[in-house]
């Protein structure tokens, strides 16, 4: 396997003096989907959060594709083509879904063909998001707007596209609609994909691997499919236990 | 509850009288609660010092029974204008023909703007009149870029239009540099005061960011109460030169503007002269702003407005774009001070008051945040309404407060509640504001 695009060793941050990760190691191979869990507080949405430098590690590294962007402002790693979609989605509810969609393309140095592309290929993949263009984003449903917040990522054309909770609140049905685009992106662009999730049945099918994460540390990983076996897993993360059909490895 | 069979029009409405009735007993009640002391009983001080008192129960009867009766005419006016269930259908012929006026609204004011020196041209009151709405114009635009825009609540506004009128001031008393040079050096000077205010404020927002805005504008004030070597402190600055037609002064002499066009001297040429001034500042902030909206630069402060967290995801420099937004309302606050310094020929602190940024910021707010015409409408119904209403004399503001407070009521996104989209992929449409949710 080649050097890992991006890779995380013993990272550590913290807000003020409570410590939310205390020494993360983390590898996303390029192509793959990798799907963090664990529960509310454990620092999920922190690793995301630091690797985009707010808040700053205190300690360790961050390497994507060979460089260390530990200590690079917040707005060149957004230029390096990593996206992210953000917790709770975060589109801009009194702009039009062009214009939110434009946001994402911005701070990129695309050339307006690669752009154009860019715009392509989103409304191809969420068709309802041509249908709502001159509408204000936040007279969209949840689900569309889930949409649009992807959408925007991609509009940077990256290479790296981290998910944070992309099925809160969503209902089941459109929450799939959500995973299978993103099983689309992976499979037909290759795109590489990290999703923090609690929904862990679903992330973890869809998933190459899977990392748990309790305390601020990763406490197991493994392919999806090994992590659905664990009992622990099945226990703690897949409603107490009760049993699913059959896992099967995204 | 509403028994109307489906087929029947929904449009007549029952009046609910005891729900009215309640209603205004319980107003009635609080009045007479709160008028029972303040009316109903007068005190005052006897002869002797001695606190007499006596009562007033037909007085308070009457303002009781006129709460009542005020309710009940209230909530029955409430109750026909209030929100229906029914969808109101307006015939598409007169929605047709209301966005085609509204579409028509600013071109005919503008228009009708060009035009006012020529129609009003021996009416000096109106002429100025008119300058000074267009300086408030000017200044509600340039703020609409860091509150309407950026979305940075800015309660100290009038400090960059301070330091463009000294700037002038300054600059045109002591080196004798003309109108025409200083106007860039205001707006540079007033640019870097905006973001001499925007380090700080970087981390802040909302009531935070409005408490350190206010703090600046009154420490501009009070510097230049107190620098009185460079200032001239209270006494402000006198003999401030007026402006040149390029070079050509508007006066008597024989270089004049007159002399030279071979026609009869009149002060009412300065007069347009500054009119056309402001006419021309105001646009090019008002072009300035447009343009810049369709800019990717444009994009991020309206953006910043919405989401600070999702912006700096997307790669913006929010550091930059909020300096910049600073900067960009602050340079349109110093061209404007400084046009104000040239016009009234003197300036002295009490002209930079508090007062003046909470003026501006409410034709902003009124005008409907981040609309432009909305803004020019705010403006000439706030400062030509102070004229107006002058004959009310002491009830002037409360006529004012009373408007405001109705505004709000009935347009709680002010007079233009919509915001144009500025990315169009086929056809251009506004979006209307009764669609939208608030924001955040």
């Amino acid at each position: 396997m080649n050097a890992p695009l991006l890779a995380i060793r013993g990272l550590r941050a913290s807000y003020g003096k409570i410590e939310a990760l205390k020494g993360v190691d983390l590898d996303i191979a390029a192509g793959e989907i990798v799907t963090l869990i664990g529960a509310n507080g454990a620092g999920k949405s922190t690793l995301m959060m630091t690797i985009f430098g707010k808040p700053r590690a205190r300690a360790g590294r961050i390497v994507y594709d060979g460089r260390d962007i530990t200590s690079v402002p917040t707005h060149h790693i957004a230029r390096m083509r990593i996206a992210q979609s953000p917790e709770g989605r975060r589109i801009f509810p009194r702009m039009s879904v062009a214009e939110n969609l434009q946001m994402g393309a911005d701070a990129t140095d695309g050339t307006p063909a690669e752009r154009a592309a860019s715009l392509d290929k989103v409304v191809t993949l969420f068709p309802r998001l041509k249908e709502r263009m001159t509408q204000r984003g936040g007279t969209l449903s949840g689900g569309e707007q889930q949409m649009l917040a992807i959408g925007r990522a991609l509009m940077s054309r990256p290479r790296l596209l981290m998910l944070d909770e992309p099925s809160l609140g969503l209902a089941p049905l459109i929450a799939k609609q959500i995973f299978d685009a993103i099983r689309v992106l992976n499979r037909q662009d290759g795109l590489t994909v990290l999703i923090v999730e609690q929904n862990a049945n679903h992330a973890l099918r869809l998933a190459h691997r899977g990392y748990v994460m309790v305390n601020g540390l990763i406490t197991l990983s493994g392919t999806g499919a090994e992590l659905l076996k664990r009992p622990e897993i099945r226990a703690a993360y897949l409603e107490g236990g009760r049993q699913t059909d059959a896992p099967a490895a995204g | 509850m509403d028994t109307a069979l489906p087929d029947m029009p929904s449009t007549s409405r029952k009046i609910d009288i005891a729900f009215i009735l309640k209603k205004s007993l319980v107003s009635a009640l609080v009045a007479l609660v709160l008028f029972s002391l303040m009316i109903g009983i007068r005190t005052e001080a006897g002869p002797s010092g001695q606190l007499t008192y006596w009562t007033r129960f037909g007085d308070l009867a009457m303002m009781v029974v006129a709460v009542f009766a005020g309710s009940i005419v209230i909530e029955w006016l409430r109750h026909w204008w209030g929100p229906v269930e029914t969808i109101r259908v307006v015939p598409p012929m007169a929605e047709k023909a209301l966005s085609l006026a509204g579409r028509l609204v600013a071109p005919a004011l503008l228009a009708f703007t060009f035009l006012v020196p020529v129609i009003f041209y021996d009416q000096r009151y109106i002429l100025d009149l008119g300058i000074l709405v267009l300086t408030y114009v000017m200044l509600g635009w340039g703020l609409n870029v860091v509150v309407g825009l950026a979305g940075l609540l800015d309660l100290g506004y009038v400090a960059f239009y301070a330091v463009g009128a000294y700037s002038y001031a300054l600059l045109a008393t002591n080196f004798g540099l003309s109108f025409w040079i200083c106007l860039p050096l205001a707006g540079i000077l007033a640019a870097f005061f905006g973001v001499l205010l925007g380090f700080p404020v970087l981390r802040l927002r909302g009531d935070y960011l409005a408490i350190v805005t206010l703090a600046f504008g009154e420490i501009i004030r009070l510097v230049i109460i107190n620098w009185q070597s460079f200032t001239g402190g209270p006494n402000g600055v006198s003999g401030i030169p007026r402006p040149s037609l390029f070079g050509i002064p508007m006066t008597a002499a024989d270089d004049g503007f007159a002399a030279r066009l071979g026609i009869e001297f009149s002060p009412t040429h300065r007069i347009v002269l500054l009119f056309y001034l402001i006419l021309a500042l105001a646009l090019l902030t008002n072009w300035v702003t447009i343009r810049l909206r369709r800019l990717p630069i444009g994009r991020a402060w309206e953006a910043l407005r919405e989401d600070e967290v999702a912006c700096r995801a997307l790669g913006i420099n929010t550091t930059t774009t909020k300096l910049t937004a600073f900067a960009t309302g602050a340079m349109f606050g110093g061209f404007a001070g400084a046009f104000f310094a040239t016009r009234q020929g003197f300036i002295s602190p009490e002209s930079f008051t508090f007062h003046e940024s909470a003026l501006v910021l409410a034709i902003v707010v009124l005008g409907g945040m981040g609309s432009q015409l909305g803004v020019a409408l705010a403006a000439l119904a706030m400062i030509g309404g102070f004229e107006l209403f002058r004959g009310l004399e002491q009830f002037r503001m409360l006529v004012f407060g009373g408007a405001m407070v109705l505004l709000m009521i009935w347009r709680p996104r002010g007079l233009i509640g919509h915001r144009a989209p500025t990315v169009f992929l086929k056809d251009n449409r506004a979006i209307s504001s009764d669609l939208v949710k608030e924001g955040r």
